[in-house]
């Protein structure tokens, strides 16, 4: 659909300098709105972390002090003291990582099937982009109950095991995606050679498409640290995760125990400000590649 | 062509066996616990009473819809927040998108920057928030009170009105973001011999907006809004962190009423029906979503 | 002969130093040695407060305590399904008492073992109305209280005693300013002091403080019954009817309904920590809550009000002349020994030497455990009546509460009852539902809680409550709530 105006072909002066002045006034509100996003976004963040290294009286200070007078990690030292927090935190590793390899390598090879001879068809294909769609409370009433009954709950075994599952619909999604953009000539021609198929995915396949499992991982780290609802029901003393820990600074006031409330929330998003920046270029990509390409 | 000499070589069992780990982990994990929970849904199990239980048939989903009022009260809740959230989060999302699709430097690493909010978690993104929204030392009525904007104490949980308000401006915060990278990959995937095209009929910036940019995107905006949306009908980590569901039960979603019903008054055959009644919710919304999108299409066309 | 002697002084100083190592090796073996035992409590406080006993319990017994913190919201729930699931990683459990009918059968009983081990609780020293509702369950002693909550009044001296307050508020009221003996009294002061500078400053106070949260067990349901029973209410009749929705019920809910503007804004989301601050901090003149504010009061490091404090009984209502108090007992927290537990018996020894009345005043005295006293020599203590500035005045006021206190009712599903009740009154006070209305929810509410109990039963416990609050006077006087000035 083209729009055709009647105006002169050529631009004449006033109008070509109106419209560098245009050009230039958006390139300024671009940037300023950037700047107001950038702050928007990040500004929580950065209260959250002075305040956590706010060594004295300065978060009851009025005026507002706003950079720390007196720097200190004592909170900290009491979150991993007090509190437990190293050991919850060693928790939330070690759930995330152990989901996420899990889950990659359950994934991939259904992610090969799919692609490659279109395994399950249509019905596949809705199932797990119906199992994408489960709310959490659904499963959990009855993995709750289950667990109990073959003494999971409180287990890194029955939290991996759940994440690893819960997971794979969508990690199945993404590999699919960027499988299919993934020549089978390479693999043929692996396969000629005389290796097995599985060989061949491994061999081959994977150190190609390195980039796009690598989100994947990430993503799948990233969801399992942060998950909430499972981990609150199926924890204990011994696997409480970072999401957890944060739950006991809701009761009692927020303000008495402020120090380890702030360090709690710096440690738990770490692994977003990690991933986001190791997945700076894929971000986008990544979402393209595996997302709304339908 | 390939795929023949494909077909040829392969091994008939080959593809159920790459498949086959994840399908019983998806069965044993997934499906069976589905099925036992609507099992569950039609008895009366309550941990509290004891291990026994009975056949009710469907009158656990009859009493949510008829007599239960805090639960019929925690669907329209969930609806009051996820109306706004959407719109705002669409809105800003595609403007920060546009803003970020434009040639500017260190493109990557401000989207990066931008996008961090979205992969925190819910329960971190409310507990960030709950700390600015203290009442007493919390950073925005510092910041209030310092520009001279509040008097003494704001509460911005006092009312459920304002309440509602801290979770949808909590939720845009966390889930804009998002939003915005679906969208931005849309604009990328836009050619730009179309807004080349555009400019040469001598359409201004605002115009090739509407006609080229818009229409291309539309796609890309409903799969967002629809995955935004099933998204926030799961509404749980962040009420649970932010306001636990008040001032009263004002604040309390479908999810985070369930979760209540189940683990705290550990009536489990009864949570099991409401869980299955938001499934089925999210289904009818996902379809009637559908619907329109086919309807408008079809007129479009 | 000198070599004889040398011999037995020789073997003499040997066997003094075989005796003295022996001896004082043998002391130094602590009884229970590398045992560490598992405890779970509801609040970041309870744990603090443990952390004060942990070196004298190791000192004296080797034994460690690791404790977890389950928060107060998710609490009962938590705890109750590990219980009822058959099994617990706890071996030491903290509890509120009003859920011990849900509890109690979970507990190792006591008595057993206090045969055994000869242990003492020092029971005669516990404070009868405590005695009476946080030991057994079904007549058999199961716990120990470890934290005596009731409610008293506690008031702003400064507001109280400024000349030009006491002449605005006879001004405008026609009576004395004094600290409030009614409710209505109450409502007057909390009206006059909302919204100025009733300390001199030209700040912006409140009228009074409360807590109307519904989360844990429910705050804002123990706002309402001390006006509730004052009136006249009761919670169920002989036939399980909720009565919580009658006239006295209407009335409380009423008052406290007009009342909101007089309180902080945020009002609805407090718990019992905020209001107590704001007390401390001058900020409100009146506040009815736990006993553990008169620590946090006398406390110079964060109170304002330290020496200018007042206490005194919850108010009431005046019924034909009579002042009726009713405040309520909201037994804080027992400690009890999982029956489930694998170390049963390093945990009674723990539970005994908590519990002891010196390791106990410890924990009850500090002002940043918020535990309350429960036991006479608490109460009588001279360090105690001396730690802070009318410290006194406080132990008495609390012991003079004693008779007059109204429990939660203490039946299976308590806490399903008090959380619905205290959900209904926070939305009535959030204007989301008109008073009766909300009354209605919350009875209809307890009628699907008892038939789901099974009505004999709830009705079989109830009846005994019923009969010892008759005893202590309690009973259902629907007329009161119109008569009552």
């Amino acid at each position: 659909m083209s729009v055709t105006l009647d105006r002169p072909a050529t631009l004449t002066m006033r109008s070509a300098a109106r419209h560098r002045l245009w050009r230039g006034v958006a390139q300024v509100a671009t940037y300023l709105g950037l700047a107001a996003a950038l702050v928007f976004f990040l500004g929580p963040f950065f209260w959250i972390v002075t305040t956590s290294l706010k060594g004295n009286e300065d978060f009851f200070a009025y005026p507002p002090v706003w950079i720390p007078s007196d720097p200190s990690l004592k909170h900290y030292t009491g979150l991993f003291t007090r509190s437990s927090g190293l050991r919850y935190f060693g928790n939330s590793l070690i759930i995330s990582t152990l989901s996420m390899l899990a889950a990659l390598v359950v994934s991939l090879p259904t992610a090969y099937s799919i692609a490659r001879w279109r395994f399950g068809g249509g019905f596949l294909s809705t199932l797990l982009l119906v199992l994408r769609m489960l709310p959490a409370i659904a499963l959990i009433i009855p993995i709750y109950l289950m667990y109990k009954a073959f003494g999971l709950t409180n287990s890194y075994f029955g939290l991996v095991m759940l994440y690893t599952v819960v997971y794979i619909p969508f990690a199945v999604w993404l590999l699919v995606g960027f499988l299919r953009d993934f020549p089978v000539e390479i693999e043929e021609a692996a396969m000629i050679d005389g290796c097995s198929r599985l060989r061949a995915l491994i061999a081959v396949v994977v150190p190609i498409i390195a980039p796009g499992m690598a989100v994947v991982a990430l993503f799948a780290f990233i969801a399992t640290w942060n998950e909430f609802l499972f981990a609150i029901v199926l924890t204990g003393i011994e696997t409480k995760t970072m999401m957890v820990l944060v739950t006991s600074f809701t009761t009692g006031g927020t303000d008495q125990f402020y120090g380890e409330a702030t360090a709690s929330v710096v440690l738990g998003v770490l692994p977003a400000f990690a991933v986001a920046f190791m997945l700076q270029r894929y971000l986008v990509k990544g979402l393209a590649l595996g997302g709304t390409k339908g | 062509m390939r795929l023949f000499a494909l077909a040829r070589s392969r091994k008939q069992w080959e593809p159920f066996a790459f498949a086959s780990p994840s399908l019983f982990l998806i069965a044993v994990v997934i499906l069976f616990p589905l099925a036992y929970a609507f099992y569950l849904s039609l008895l009366n199990f309550d941990l509290s009473v004891g291990p026994e239980a009975e056949f009710v048939g469907a009158r656990n989903y009859v009493e949510a819809l008829v007599r239960d009022g805090r639960f019929l009260g925690s669907v329209w809740n969930t609806a009051v927040i996820i109306a706004p959230s959407l719109v705002l989060e669409l809105l800003l999302g595609l403007g920060i998108a546009l803003l970020l699709n434009r040639n500017i430097r260190g493109r990557p690493i401000v989207t990066a920057l931008i996008a961090i909010p979205a992969m925190v978690s819910p329960v971190m993104a409310a507990m960030a928030w709950r700390m600015l929204f203290g009442v007493k030392f919390g950073a925005i009525n510092n910041l209030g009170r310092q520009l001279g904007l509040i008097d003494v104490y704001f509460d911005w949980f006092a009312t459920p009105f304002l309440a509602i308000l801290a979770v949808v401006l909590v939720e845009v915060w966390h889930n804009t973001p998002f939003m915005m990278l679906v969208l931005l990959a849309g604009l990328q995937s836009i050619p730009q011999e179309l807004y080349d095209a555009a400019k040469a009929d001598g359409a201004s910036p605002w115009q090739s907006f509407w006609s080229v940019t818009l229409p291309l995107l539309k796609f890309t905006m409903a799969v967002g809004i629809m995955i935004r949306m099933i998204d926030l009908t799961k509404l749980f980590g962040l009420i649970f962190i932010l306001t636990y569901g008040g001032p009263g039960g004002s604040t309390e979603t479908v999810a985070f009423n369930t979760y209540l019903v189940g683990f705290k008054d550990f009536r489990m055959s009864y949570a099991s029906a409401l869980s299955y009644l938001i499934v089925g919710g999210v289904l009818v919304l996902t379809l009637v979503f559908m619907w329109i999108q086919r309807h408008r299409e079809a007129r479009a066309a | 002969m000198r070599r004889l002697a040398s011999i037995t002084v020789a073997a003499l100083v040997l066997m003094a130093v075989i005796w003295h190592v022996g001896g004082a090796g043998a002391q130094a073996k602590r009884p229970y040695e590398g045992t560490t035992i598992r405890a779970v409590v509801n609040a970041e406080y309870v744990k603090y407060s443990l952390s004060l006993v942990e070196k004298d319990l190791y000192d004296k017994l080797g034994i460690k305590i690791e404790t977890e913190v389950i928060p107060a919201d998710a609490f009962v729930a938590k705890t109750l399904l590990e219980f009822n699931g058959g099994g617990s990683p706890w071996d030491l459990v903290m509890f509120g008492p009003s859920n011990m009918p849900d509890y109690g059968r979970h507990f190792e009983p006591l008595e057993p073992w206090i045969q055994k081990l000869k242990l003492d609780f020092q029971l005669d020293d516990i404070v009868p109305v405590f005695a009476k509702v946080m030991l057994r369950h079904q007549g058999k002693l199961v716990s120990m209280p470890y934290d005596g909550d009731i409610h008293i009044m506690y008031w702003n001296k400064v507001a109280f005693e400024r000349p030009e307050n006491r002449t605005k508020f006879k001004a405008k009221y026609g009576y004395d300013l004094k600290p409030p003996k009614t409710w209505r009294q109450w409502d007057d002061a909390a009206e006059f002091f909302s919204g100025w500078g009733w300390d001199g400053s030209d700040k912006k106070l409140f009228g009074a403080g409360a807590s109307y949260k519904p989360s844990g067990s429910g705050y804002s349901y123990h706002w309402w019954r001390a006006r509730f029973f004052a009136y006249g209410g009761n919670y169920f009749d002989a036939n399980m009817k909720p009565l919580i929705n009658s006239a006295p019920g209407l009335r409380a809910l009423e008052e406290m309904v007009k009342t909101m503007p007089y309180y902080p804004p945020g009002v609805l989301l407090f718990e019992s920590e905020e209001p107590k601050t704001m007390l401390v901090k001058g900020e409100v003149p009146l506040l009815h809550s736990w006993t553990s504010t008169g620590k946090r009061v006398g406390n110079p490091a964060e109170s304002v009000i330290a020496g200018k404090a007042g206490f005194g009984l919850v108010p009431g209502a005046e019924i034909d002349g009579k002042t009726i108090h009713r405040p309520p007992i909201t037994p804080g927290r027992g400690m009890a020994v999982s029956k489930y537990s694998k170390q049963k018996e390093a945990t009674m020894k723990v539970l005994e030497f908590i519990s002891l009345p010196d390791q106990s005043l410890k924990i009850v005295m500090d002002p940043k455990t918020i535990m309350d006293p429960w036991r006479v020599s608490h109460l009588r203590n001279e360090k105690f009546r001396k730690a802070f500035p009318d410290a006194d005045k406080y132990l008495d006021a609390i012991e003079q509460s004693f008779p007059l206190l109204v429990p939660d009712p203490v039946i299976p599903a308590a806490d399903e009852y008090q959380r619905k009740l205290s959900f209904e009154i926070t939305e009535a006070l959030a204007k989301r539902k008109s008073p009766k209305d909300a009354l209605d929810t919350a009875a209809k509410e307890w009628d699907k809680i008892t038939e789901r109990r099974g009505l004999e039963k709830q009705k079989a416990a109830w009846g005994e409550k019923l009969h010892e609050m008759k005893s202590i006077g309690i009973e259902f006087h629907p007329e009161w709530a119109a008569k009552a000035k």
